[in-house]
């Protein structure tokens, strides 16, 4: 049981660290790496049910590829933004995006 | 007692969290993006470790190609990519820093408190995990699948929408 206990304190950090992340940078691809350290937390997360609870259970596999295509797609759809908003204001500095502040 | 495989969890755990740390403690953008794929890849031995082989491999790969790509946009939008500044791009600090104390904390009770029943010891050979997988993917999880190709695709599409230049369409 030690083994999942382990798993899941790592996984508890890195959420923690990634949510610190999230929550206290200013750049768009800064605040994205926060996002991808929560994702990553969540996988090990799932990994660990798999493997010490329920190894026969392959649905819980399943989720993680589909934790894995939203961390693929969270990238892709920010860093479409983060080139849209260059563009638009030369910078991804997220204190500088008030334009939807009614 | 103490096995192989906790010793093997622990310090690529710890390695996970290491370079998660450097990711938001350094003032080089290039070297957080380089951090954050330390910290990927720890997460994909982590699942070698425990013994989900085909999960642990497409975790290093893919996150080998995205966390490359991810230090190539640092320098293309970044004032300062090196560092040599030392800008300061944070901002509510001590609030970041409670929050995620505080998660980590509940988070940790959580595992700590809960009866997590019986512990399985023996998982199956690597291959009978790729045929296992196989078949849930395309027997009970084939919806799912086949919803996360098309989520995939919309997000294609939604991305190359959304970066496109608006100065070529005024153009036309």
């Amino acid at each position: 049981m030690e083994l999942l206990i382990a798993a899941l304190i790592i996984a508890a950090i890195l959420f923690g660290i990634g949510l610190y992340g999230a929550l206290s940078q200013t750049n768009l691809v800064m605040i994205m790496m926060g996002i991808e350290l929560m994702l990553g937390a969540a996988m090990i997360n799932l990994v660990a049910f798999w493997r010490y609870l329920h190894p026969e259970a392959f649905s819980l596999q399943m989720f993680v590829l589909i934790a894995m295509t939203v961390m693929a797609l969270e990238g892709a759809v920010g860093f479409a933004m983060a080139t849209h908003r260059f563009r638009t204001s030369g910078t991804v500095e997220m204190e500088e995006s008030a334009e939807l502040k009614g | 007692m103490i096995s192989v495989q906790l010793i093997l969890l622990i310090i690529f755990g710890l390695a996970a969290i290491w370079f998660g740390w450097r990711v938001f403690m350094t003032s080089s953008m290039v070297r957080s993006a380089f951090s954050l794929l330390g910290s990927m890849v720890a997460i994909g031995i982590l699942f070698l470790v425990m013994e989900a082989e085909f999960l642990g491999v497409l975790q290093i790969m893919m996150m080998g190609t995205e966390m490359s790509i991810m230090a190539i946009f640092m320098m293309m939008f970044m004032m300062d990519p090196g560092g040599l500044g030392n800008m300061d791009m944070s901002h509510q600090k001590n609030i970041s820093i409670v929050a995620g104390i505080v998660v980590t904390a509940f988070v940790a009770g959580v595992a700590f408190t809960t009866d997590w029943g019986i512990f399985a010891d023996q998982v199956q050979e690597p291959h009978e995990q790729n045929r296992l997988l196989g078949m849930e993917i395309l027997k009970r999880s084939m919806m799912i699948f086949e919803t996360a190709g098309v989520t995939i695709l919309t997000g294609m599409i939604a991305s190359i929408a959304v970066a496109i230049s608006i100065k070529n369409d005024a153009k036309k």
